[in-house]
């Protein structure tokens, strides 16, 4: 865990660019908003480790998120409830209930499709925030945070010798 | 672009999913066979165990070798085994964990074979309780005759209560008359006082002189006669008044053997009531086993016909709802709708002692509604031994709310041997039976109905009890009979009933029978209780008529006493003109017959 942790401070402090530990924290939102044995989830994790995203940030926010998750799951499943028995989408969903392929990817759970929806529906603005705050946090709080005596306190500590061993 | 690109994530995401693949592979077998032992031991309550289980590629499918299922009931036995079973599976629904069974083939499957080892399993004992007697078997017993012996040593009597008031009347009675005949003067001393009296009568009267002598002499007689007779009357009394106690009480004596016998008659009241259903006591055990093993069967299988469809569901979902909320399945209209568990289509040759049978089973899933198809169960076999065609159709249809379970059986020509009935040692040997049954559960409650025809009926056997051997023969003359079975209530306990004309006809045999049974004992009773009769009255059965001798006698005495003391000395002139007037016919006979002498003479 410490290790995850000084990656993660080492990617947020390294050259690592805001897009690609933003991109990590959207991606995790996906999978932590729906549940996790899902298809989907297969090609979220496909592209989280194909495309060059923080896997540290990647991890950390997964775990970030399912714990916001516990909270946003009723409403998912309202969402998603609401859209599979909304009578305008019954056609479409009839039809694509024929396809085997379409089927399993679970489209008719009500956390699957509820979570997807709310999760790509946040996933722009996640990205937008999360990039920004990264860049902020690099700007300004970053100096300051080093100027603080538990900074200076942890500098001395095991776990920053780790954190320096792993940044090189 | 590709500095965008990490190819070794690519490898990565292929070893995971490749790993867990291989994973799946290698241990989908071994879960399979720890999941049927496992989960299968504890629906079955004795042990479920398999040889091997493999997952097969082509076609895809799961491969279960050896398995046996043990009988809760026998250990030592299976309820099946077979010897191979594969299941075809759907990949498309494997891939989100739905286990579809596209078609399920069984190879040797058998019923009720022998086990090496034990299959029980330890659960909680239960205190065995030892077995009741059924209300008909307790209603039989009732049937059962004592002898007659045992009958009469535990009765209170009145033959043997008119004995001894009858023995006590004649002892007392006769001590009277013993005491009143001794001063009645016997024969000889009548005989002086006729002789004397006809002395005294008989003596000439010259004179009024001797006429005052005997008449004095015959007044001295009577005086004498005036004791005796009030002895005889006394005695007489005595006597009559004897007869008639004697004769009450010997009245009494001889009505009671018939009392007694009436009294016991009722008491040990001889009739075919405890008979009037046989027909559950003959078939009801064995008919009552077979329903007894399928509502088993019923109840185990039952809680996985449906999972969704009760409030039991419901309440256990509501109980067990997790932390996270979980969400749900909407399924739409669809010609294949995938439950989380289903197999389409199975059809099975299992061997049965009798032969084999064929059973097909569609559309079973514990997700009715989602599949929108009620699971059928169909046997049939027309290659069993005894049977000519039989015909089982079970469908379980819980697509909606409430549930409805019903079967349909139709056995044509059904031929039991040795079939054992349940009473003594009586066996249908031969029959040609038809069957016919439909049940239905809905809501828990059940409502089943079923007729079997029998005809060209043989029966043998007997038993140790009265009803049994009387039974035993009364069914020997029965050829055709039905049985008409009902249940309804609670699956877990239906209420049976069971009529037949059997019934009727066995009622009527049984009847005839109980009633030669009962003239019989009433006959022995008759006997042992006229013994009784005999042995009250001993040497005393003719004292009426002894009596009426006696009676008799003293009666002639008295008459005879009574002619005595009638007799008279004659008066004098009387005696005188009585002479005169016998010497005037005399004379005048003597004069007539001269002159008749005369005449004869003239001409």
């Amino acid at each position: 865990m410490l290790s995850v942790l000084a990656k993660l401070l080492k990617a947020l402090n390294s050259d690592a660019s805001p897009s690609q530990i933003s991109l990590a924290v959207s991606l995790a939102l996906i999978i932590a908003l729906t549940p996790f044995f899902s298809w989907h989830n297969a090609i979220v994790l496909l592209i989280a480790l194909v495309v060059r995203v923080n896997l540290s940030a990647f991890l950390l926010a997964l775990a970030g998120w399912s714990v916001l998750a516990w909270f946003v799951d009723p409403f998912s499943i309202n969402v998603g409830t609401k859209l599979l028995t909304a009578p305008g989408l019954q056609e479409t969903w009839v039809a694509m209930y024929q396809i085997d392929f379409l089927r399993i990817t679970k489209f008719n759970h009500t956390l699957v499709l509820g979570g997807l929806v709310v999760s790509l529906i946040a996933f722009i603005p996640v990205f937008l925030l999360s990039r920004f705050l990264v860049v902020q946090y690099r700007a300004k709080v970053l100096a300051w945070v080093e100027r603080l005596w538990i900074a200076k306190f942890l500098k001395g500590s095991k776990f920053y010798r780790l954190y320096q061993s792993i940044a090189g | 672009m590709f500095s965008w690109i990490r190819w070794w994530g690519l490898i990565v995401f292929v070893v995971i999913f490749g790993g867990g693949t291989a994973f799946f592979m290698l241990a989908a077998g071994p879960l399979a066979k720890l999941s049927i032992e496992k989960i299968g031991t504890m629906v079955n309550g004795a042990l479920v165990e398999v040889d091997s289980a493999a997952v097969t590629f082509n076609p895809l499918g799961l491969k279960v070798t050896g398995l046996q299922v043990a009988d809760e009931a026998q250990p030592m036995r299976n309820v099946l085994e077979f010897k191979q079973a594969v299941a075809e599976l759907e990949l498309a629904p494997l891939l989100i964990g739905k286990g579809i069974i596209r078609e399920l083939s069984i190879d040797g499957m058998e019923f009720d074979t022998p086990r090496k080892t034990s299959g029980a399993v330890e659960k909680p004992k239960d205190e065995a309780k030892p077995k009741e007697p059924s209300a008909i078997e307790s209603a039989l017993a009732d049937v059962e005759l004592p002898s007659a012996k045992e009958i009469l040593a535990n009765e209170s009597l009145t033959t043997d209560d008119a004995g001894v008031a009858f023995k006590e009347s004649y002892a007392s009675n006769k001590a009277i008359i013993d005491e009143k005949l001794d001063a009645v003067p016997d024969e000889s001393a009548l005989k002086a006082y006729e002789d004397e009296i006809k002395a005294i009568t008989s003596a000439n009267i010259n004179s009024v002189e001797d006429f005052r002598r005997s008449k004095a002499q015959l007044d001295k007689v009577k005086e004498r006669f005036k004791q005796d007779q009030a002895a005889i009357t006394e005695a007489r009394a005595a006597v009559k008044q004897g007869k008639e106690e004697i004769s009450t009480a010997l009245k009494e004596l001889k009505d009671a053997p018939g009392k007694d016998l009436a009294r016991i008659r009722n008491k040990y009241q001889l009739n075919a009531d405890g008979a009037s259903n046989l027909t559950a006591t003959l078939f009801g055990s064995e008919a009552g086993d077979t329903a007894a093993k399928a509502l088993y069967w019923y109840e185990k299988i039952k809680p996985y016909l449906s999972s969704s469809d009760d409030e039991e569901s419901a309440e256990t979902k509501k109980e067990m709802k997790p932390l996270r909320a979980a969400g749900s399945y909407i399924h739409f209209p669809t010609d294949n709708p995938w439950p989380t568990a289903l197999l389409r289509h199975s059809y099975v040759t299992a061997s049965v002692p009798a032969g084999t049978i064929g059973i097909e089973a569609k559309d079973i899933t514990h997700q009715p509604k989602v599949l929108g198809r009620p699971a059928v169960v169909n046997v049939e076999s027309t290659a069993l031994e005894n049977i000519e065609d039989l015909k089982a159709n079970l469908v379980f249809d819980h697509t909606k709310s409430p549930g409805n379970d019903s079967l349909k059986l139709k056995i044509t020509n059904w031929q039991p041997d040795d079939f054992k009935l349940g009473m003594g040692d009586i066996k249908l040997t031969s029959a040609k039976v038809q069957i016919k049954a439909d049940a239905n559960v809905s809501r828990g409650n059940l409502v089943a109905k079923g007729d079997a025809d029998f005809g060209q009926a043989g029966f043998v056997g007997g038993g140790k009890t009265f009803v049994a051997k009387e039974l035993g023969l009364a069914l020997a003359n029965i050829k055709e009979f039905n049985i008409h079975a009902e249940a309804k209530g609670k699956v877990a306990k239906p209420r049976v009933s069971i009529s037949s004309d059997l019934d009727s006809q066995l009622s009527k045999a049984f009847n005839q029978r109980l009633k030669a049974k009962q003239d019989e004992l009433e006959q022995q009773l008759k006997q042992e209780l006229n013994a009784k009769l005999e042995n009250a009255l001993g040497e005393h059965a003719g004292i009426l008529e002894e009596l009426n001798n006696v009676e008799g006698g003293l009666d002639a005495k008295l008459n005879k006493l009574k002619d005595l003391a009638s007799s008279e000395v004659d008066d004098f002139k009387e005696q005188q003109k009585q002479e005169a007037k016998e010497k005037v016919e005399e004379e005048k006979d003597e004069l007539r017959s001269k002159a008749k002498d005369k005449f004869k003479k003239l001409f």
